[in-house]
């Protein structure tokens, strides 16, 4: 059964070729039902899959399609690699794939591009699939720049809209960065060890000097920032919230974003033979990026970027659990925030949809009546996320706790605060949107005294308070985001909920992240099933075992859960009783997000864009400059040569010149006398 | 005492077997201008093509049982004759021509290229509706000039076959007599390559000052032999480092690249495919061979120069890409960028980056010419638009063109399993090999930086709406530039998959030092006297031209026809006076 | 074996190259002076032709009959006509002002130079002597003294530089077909116009289609 694994990628590819031929022809929903059914497919063939790969005996299977470079003594495959790890990931890529294709179909009904859309999703599902099936770092490789490009094109697929183009453009130019840091720890693997197969290279790892670990794993560390939008590379992937909301869920939640903990828990042997500050950076660049991402979460409007944060921000917790040697708590909560994540973007997604493209939270409200489905389902998303029991994050999130308590309590710490962050803005978000007064009604706007939510007379509003500190916030806050125009709305309007395509995605969904908790049980540990089933593959990595006792890890369940429960009384204290002022839990600071990204624009559309400019016109102006500070007494003749256009010639002379001296120069200090 | 006389001539030994593609390529090219001059124009256009496509196919044929020769499977080849046929490398004409698997690969390589760079001149003559015999010729006397490079094993051939590929390649520039900017590119091209190749002279007239000779085997040995000090090695260094610079200005290497971008903006499109292959092949051909092979004992001196250059084609050529709004430009800057990545496997100066160099180059080829095949199709009539915004929303008036191209772009950014990845590859590791892994490293970023160019690229096609002035028509594909896409496109994607078969051939093509073949002494006489033999030392023999160690086989000679006395012979033989060993069966013995 | 010993060995200086040196050396300093003196440019243009034909002349005074019959050949065969016949077909105005010089400060920077090159020459030679020859010994060994230099060029032009000989005959003839391409011009060929600029400015986006882009979105 296990033969079958090279389905798994190539239905999908199946799809992407059928539709790149007939996707037009197809036409709208055939082709979109076609996708899904080659995703189905998929995941139906990875579940028996999983099943084979039960039965074996090794619990790993190799399947070579063909030797790509027998010769030397370097040899590549191109192969799948499937063992416990990547079986479960392609059971949950699959699965949450199918029902956000099948999602896809309701949501962009009406689409000019509807079969392209498609096309990208399928060939993006073959390059998830390739990178986590992939039985070499070379196959990795190829569909992390898979994934990338899919990201890219799927971000930019509205592209009449030019911050779509433009984010696009950003996450391109963040992941060649890490993209970079794979390639080069790529070929240190396989200068190391003459080759780049997992089954081969991982089991020599612990040989490795500790030198070249250290340098293998932070350069593959770094691909993994990159990839899983970690500080200071994070800044991409809430502005790659402009793509169409299915794409968040899938890419920018549940999948892609993913591959950057999944290749660090794949090298769990490298990690554990390099130097000893490399775990404990991995640990603290999670801890650091889960609790700031989720402090800018507080401070978001669009809907879409509140849960772009909080994807960071858990993104954050993976690389705090690999961290601390808890790989499988990583995986485990790969999962889960893979089910509850995409279903909170689909809500969200559905919320938009129901909203006509409106994406602002501050003109929602009430939207419980109107979306009944989206509003249950987006209820567990929402308690799931908050770490609130019993719903499958808490118990994922509580294991990563855990374990980062026993390694290190201020690790812990800030997690917990984080975890609380989170509870308080998943309220906000869900309290605004489904709770309190409907706020999209331009006429009732403007009769409507003191909006809770913030709206585009907070800022008179709140002049009138005693607060300069706060004024000044809410100024900035209010020259920031100005007020959101609803007049594009019908005046009848109302929101409606989303057609069965969409909707029951939702649903299965929803079961998923309630229950997902299940797949691990912390107490008793006889319920460990994930941690067993992966423990062969983190072996050699050494884990870390959890030395508390089961009345610690009780206290530390109960604490998380009231940590959870506490942050989301108190989102309901602003924001559904309105307890609480609400502008100075939001200030500017938070909302532009650390000014982070502004300051990279800046540094990108100053220093950085006169840099590139000046290397592109060195040729121009540079050396042009210099001719010309030579030439103030040639005058004429540089004016007449100029008229000519002899004068590129002779400034390309010039750098030929200037080259040939410089060789020439350094060829004189070789002279042996 | 002279043994020969001083009117005695030495003739070179010639193997025409080695000299056949070059020779094809040039009756070729001359019978075109010939029929073409003759024929007054009555001769339709695709019979030109289609005898400069059947000259380079003879050309590769040709090259076939050379191939087995230098590999010493002269058993395959059916004409084979051990007396007069040599087996492995070797080098001929007076050691000037070199036969090793480097020359010979990299001389079928041009042979290839050329048949596709015909076939897209034919397309695009054809729908200029423009009659250009002269294109054609010019293109083979430019590969004839290639071949030379790549076989050149003697610094004043190596010149003169550059000089032939960049005179051909100057009035190529500017053949497109309509667009002003043509003839620009030609000019700037032409005063820019005379002054390299200024530089490159001056280094050979150097190197001979320092080592007495141009031979590359010479200069190969002599560095062995001799270390230079003071002034012969500053002569030595000066000429090395003029030589790289007439070499970088011919690939074009940062900081003498400058020319690159005016040049292919302005040459018509199909011959940017020639210039961007066949010349670079050639130009990096015959640095390698100069660099790795004949000054390899002065690695030390040339490498931090050629790791120089490359660190800045590499990173220069990739920003310089990245503002480029004109797509020939920004193809330009990025073969500025894939030069670097091929100067990687020259400054390994070993064997595996000979490989490299030799993959690269091969891969290179196919992806240049598709993708430069793509844009003189999109350029349309009058060969003009090449801005990005006329390659907005080509994916849907033209998805077949912009699918090849998006290919072609993929595969340059180095998307594994295409020969883009596997020639990238091939030259990290090379460099790494050679323990320069920073070097490789900064390789990798400039790859990086470059992929976003091409991805622009492949966005604009498919994602960007066509803009009001954007030409919406389709862009068809005529049968011989179809042969020539689906023939690049078919090699990008076996090198990337199947990579073997390249790397095999690639290993076996290294350039050999190989001493020339003893030369011929003129007979005047039809009388054989004597079977001589002689042994001669490292400072040659008096009365020849040079000095030619090894051991020469003179054959029978007519001693009395060459004014040599067998009686003064034998005396001097017995004396033990020659300086040099000398084995003389008399046929008849004097006296 | 041959008697006529022309240059190599232990050389001596006859009484007769004394003489023909003083005046060659003479007439081509005489000649040079004319160049840079004459106000007439035909006249300069034949003074450089003195000049060119002395120095030619000193060439074979030293043994090199090949140097010389390229001098003559090349500078006063093909240059020097050449710019006669540019300056005939220009029709220079003998009239123009040749003190207004195109080149400001061009004078004292020329004659710094023509001072600092004589005083170096003078000072290599009194420093390193006359006799002194550069490079390797093959380089001078190569050169055979029992045969005039034009035919140890000869032959080796057609023995081992044989193939180089043939290649400079195809790359002359490229030069011919090129110079006759671009020379003809047919008539029917409208000149198709370019677009203006070049370069485009920087951005990093990659929708952006640089500056010459109107409509970028239309949907």
């Amino acid at each position: 059964m296990v033969d079958l694994i090279w389905l798994v990628p190539a239905l999908p590819l199946v799809g992407f070729a059928v539709l790149l031929v007939a996707g037009r022809r197809m036409g709208e929903p055939a082709a979109g039902w076609f996708a899904t059914a080659m995703v189905g497919a998929s995941f139906l063939t990875a579940v028996v899959a999983f099943i084979g790969l039960g039965g074996l005996e090794e619990q790993v299977f190799v399947q070579t399609l063909f030797t790509w470079m027998p010769t030397g003594d370097i040899s590549i495959d191109a192969g799948f690699y499937l063992d416990p790890l990547s079986g479960v990931m392609i059971l949950f890529v699959t699965g949450v794939a199918t029902l956000i294709h099948m999602y896809s179909i309701g949501y962009m009904h009406g689409d000019p591009n509807f079969s392209k859309f498609f096309l990208y999703l399928n060939l993006f599902v073959f390059s998830m699939l390739v990178l986590v099936l992939g039985d070499n770092l070379l196959m990795t490789f190829l569909g992390w720049e898979g994934v990338g490009a899919c990201s890219y094109f799927l971000i930019s697929f509205w592209f009449t809209k030019p911050a779509n183009a433009s984010a696009g453009k950003k996450a391109f130019v963040t992941n060649r960065i890490g993209d970079w840091g794979f390639m080069v720890g790529m070929f240190m693997v396989l200068f190391t060890f003459g080759t780049l197969s997992y089954s081969e290279f991982l089991p020599l790892a612990p040989g490795l000097a500790t030198t070249t670990a250290t340098f293998i794993a932070v350069m593959l560390l770094i691909g993994a920032i990159g990839k899983s939008a970690q500080m200071p590379l994070f800044v991409w992937l809430p502005d790659a919230m402009a793509g169409p909301t299915p794409v968040s869920a899938l890419i920018h939640a549940a999948t892609m974003v993913t591959a950057g903990v999944y290749l660090l828990a794949r090298i769990n042997p490298v990690l554990a033979v390099s130097a000893d500050w490399v775990l404990p950076l991995i640990a603290w660049i999670g801890a650091i990026t889960a609790f700031v991402a989720a402090t800018i979460a507080v401070a978001q409007n669009d809907i879409k970027k509140v849960l772009a944060f909080s994807t960071v921000s858990q993104l954050g917790y993976m690389f705090l659990a690999i961290g601390v040697g808890a790989y499988w708590a990583a995986i485990f909560h790969m999962i889960t925030h893979a089910f509850f994540k995409a279903l909170l973007f689909l809500c969200a997604g559905s919320v938009i949809h129901g909203m006509h493209e409106h994406q602002d939270m501050r003109v929602m409200g009430a939207l419980k009546k109107f979306l009944p489905i989206t509003f249950g389902a987006y209820i567990v998303g929402w308690l799931s996320l908050a770490g609130v029991p019993p719903f499958s994050g808490f118990f994922s999130k509580d294991e990563i706790l855990a374990y980062a308590f026993d390694v290190n309590p201020v690790l812990w710490f800030i997690g917990l605060a984080a975890a609380g962050l989170t509870a308080f803005y998943m309220g906000r978000q869900a309290f605004t949107v489904f709770w309190g007064t409907p706020h999209w009604h331009p006429e009732e706007e403007s009769v409507e005294e003191v909006p809770p939510a913030v709206t585009g007379t907070e800022a008179e509003v709140l002049a009138d308070a005693d607060d300069p500190a706060a004024t000044s916030a809410a100024t900035v806050v209010a020259t920031a985001q100005p007020a959101v125009d609803v007049s594009d709305l019908p005046d009848d309007f109302e929101p409606h909920e989303s057609p069965w395509t969409m909707t029951v995605p939702l649903v299965v969904l929803a079961v998923a992240a309630a229950f997902g908790g299940l797949l691990n049980i912390p107490l008793p540990s006889s319920l460990h099933f994930l941690e067993r089933w992966l423990s062969p593959v983190f072996e050699l990595g050494g884990p870390t075992k959890l030395s508390l006792s089961d009345g610690s890890i009780l206290l530390l369940l109960s604490v998380s859960a009231l940590v959870a429960i506490g942050g989301t009384l108190a989102a309901a204290a602003v924001y559904l009783w309105h307890k609480v002022p609400s502008a100075p839990l939001e200030p500017a600071v938070l909302a532009n997000g650390w000014y982070i990204d502004s300051s990279i624009t800046a540094f990108m559309g100053g220093p950085g864009t006169a840099g590139f400019q000046a290397t592109a016109d060195v040729d121009t102006k540079v050396v042009d400059g210099a001719v010309l500070g030579v030439g103030a007494g040639v005058g004429r003749l540089a004016q007449a040569s100029r008229y000519l256009q002899s004068g590129h010639v002779r400034r390309y002379a010039l750098s030929v010149g200037v080259g040939t001296v410089v060789i020439l120069g350094f060829m004189f200090t070789r002279v042996v006398i | 005492m002279e043994l020969f006389p001083s009117d005695a001539v030495f003739t070179p030994d010639v193997s025409w077997v080695a000299l056949w593609p070059m020779v094809v390529m040039a009756l070729g090219g001359l019978l075109l201008l010939t029929i073409s001059s003759l024929g007054k124009g009555r001769i339709p256009r695709p019979f030109y093509a289609l005898w400069a496509v059947l000259t380079s196919v003879g050309s590769f044929i040709t090259a076939i049982p050379l191939w087995a020769q230098v590999h010493g499977w002269e058993d395959a080849v059916l004409w084979y004759d051990p007396e007069v046929d040599p087996t492995g490398p070797f080098s001929t004409v007076g050691g000037v021509i070199a036969a090793d698997g480097f020359s010979v690969f990299l001389t079928m390589l041009i042979a290839v290229s050329m048949v596709a760079v015909v076939l897209v001149i034919e397309a695009y003559l054809d729908r200029e509706q423009d009659r250009f015999p002269e294109m054609f010729a010019l293109t083979m006397f430019a590969a004839l000039g290639g071949m030379v490079m790549v076989s050149a094993n003697d610094l004043i051939v190596l010149l003169l076959g550059l000089e032939t590929l960049s005179v051909a390649a100057y009035v190529l520039a500017a053949m497109d007599l309509r667009r002003v900017q043509s003839q620009e590119a030609g000019f700037k091209y032409f005063v820019l390559g005379a002054f390299s190749s200024a530089f490159f002279l001056y280094g050979i007239a150097f190197i001979y000052g320092a080592t007495g000779g141009t031979g590359l085997v010479h200069i190969t040995d002599f560095l062995a032999a001799n270390v230079l000090l003071g002034s012969s090695g500053l002569m030595l260094l000066l000429g090395l480092g003029l030589l790289i610079v007439g070499f970088a200005f011919k690939v074009a290497l940062v900081p003498f690249h400058s020319w690159s971008p005016d040049v292919y903006d302005g040459t018509p499109s199909p011959l940017v495919t020639f210039m961007s292959s066949v010349v670079k092949v050639a130009a990096f051909a015959g640095m390698l061979r100069v660099l790795v092979m004949a000054f390899e004992s002065a690695g030390a001196d040339w490498r931090p120069v050629i790791q120089g250059l490359a660190v800045l084609s590499l990173v220069g050529g990739a920003l310089g890409a990245i503002v480029q709004s004109n797509v020939k430009r920004l193809l330009a800057y990025s073969s500025i960028s894939h030069a670097g990545f091929i100067l990687l496997g020259v400054e390994a100066a070993s064997d595996v980056g000979t490989a490299a160099v030799v993959i690269y180059l091969t891969a290179y080829s196919a992806l240049v010419i598709g993708s430069f095949t793509v844009v003189t199709l999109v350029a349309r009539s009058g060969d003009r638009l090449h801005t990005l915004t006329d390659y907005q929303g080509l994916g849907r008036t033209s998805p077949l063109v912009a699918g090849l191209f998006t290919f072609f772009l993929l595969a340059q950014a180095g998307v594994p399993f295409t020969a883009g990845f596997y020639a990238k590859f091939s030259a990290v590791i090379a460099a790494v090999d050679a323990g320069t892994a920073w070097l490789a490293a900064v390789a990798m970023l400039s790859a990086v930086i470059a992929a976003y160019l091409y991805l622009r690229l492949v966005v604009t096609m498919w994602f960007v709406d066509p803009a009001a002035e954007t030409d919406t028509s389709h862009v068809g594909v005529p049968a011989a530039a179809g042969i020539a896409l689906a023939g690049c496109a078919a090699a990008v994607l076996w090198i990337g998959i199947f990579p073997n078969t390249l790397t095999d051939w690639a290993e076996r093509s290294v350039p050999a030092v190989v001493q020339p073949a003893p030369p011929n002494l003129v007979e005047s006489g039809d009388e054989a006297d004597a079977d001589v033999e002689f042994e001669v030392g490292p400072d040659g023999m008096p009365g020849m031209p040079g000095p030619m160690p090894g051991e020469m086989d003179f054959g029978e000679l007519d001693l009395e026809s060459l004014g040599i006395d067998p009686a003064e012979l034998e005396a001097m033989l017995e004396g033990g006076d020659l300086g040099f060993d000398v084995d003389v069966e008399f046929e008849d013995p004097p006296g | 074996m041959p008697e006529a010993v022309l240059l190599g060995g232990e050389q001596t200086t006859t009484a007769v190259e004394w003489v023909v040196f003083i005046i060659a050396a003479t007439t081509t300093l005489l000649g040079s002076f004319g160049v840079i003196m004459a106000r007439n440019p035909v006249h300069a243009a034949l003074s450089l032709v003195g000049s060119l034909f002395s120095v030619a002349v000193l060439f074979l005074n030293q043994g090199a009959e090949f140097l010389a019959a390229v001098q003559v050949i090349v500078y006063t065969g093909a240059i020097v006509i050449l710019i006669l016949f540019v300056l005939m077909l220009l029709g220079i105005d003998t009239e123009e002002d040749l003190e207004d010089e195109p080149l400001r400060g061009q004078m004292p920077v020329a004659v710094g130079i023509g001072v600092l090159l004589t005083a170096s020459v003078f000072a290599l030679t009194q420093l390193v002597g006359f006799d002194v020859v550069t490079g390797t010994p093959e380089v001078t060994a190569a050169i055979r003294d029992d045969m005039p230099n034009i035919n140890q060029i000869g032959r080796l032009l057609f023995t081992d530089f044989v193939v180089a000989t043939q290649l400079a005959g195809v790359m002359l003839t490229v030069a011919v077909v090129g110079a006759v391409v671009m020379a003809r011009r047919p008539r029917e060929y409208q000149p198709i116009p370019e677009p203006e600029s070049m370069d485009a400015p920087l951005s990093l986006d990659p929708t952006d289609q640089g500056a010459d882009n109107g409509a970028e979105v239309a949907d």
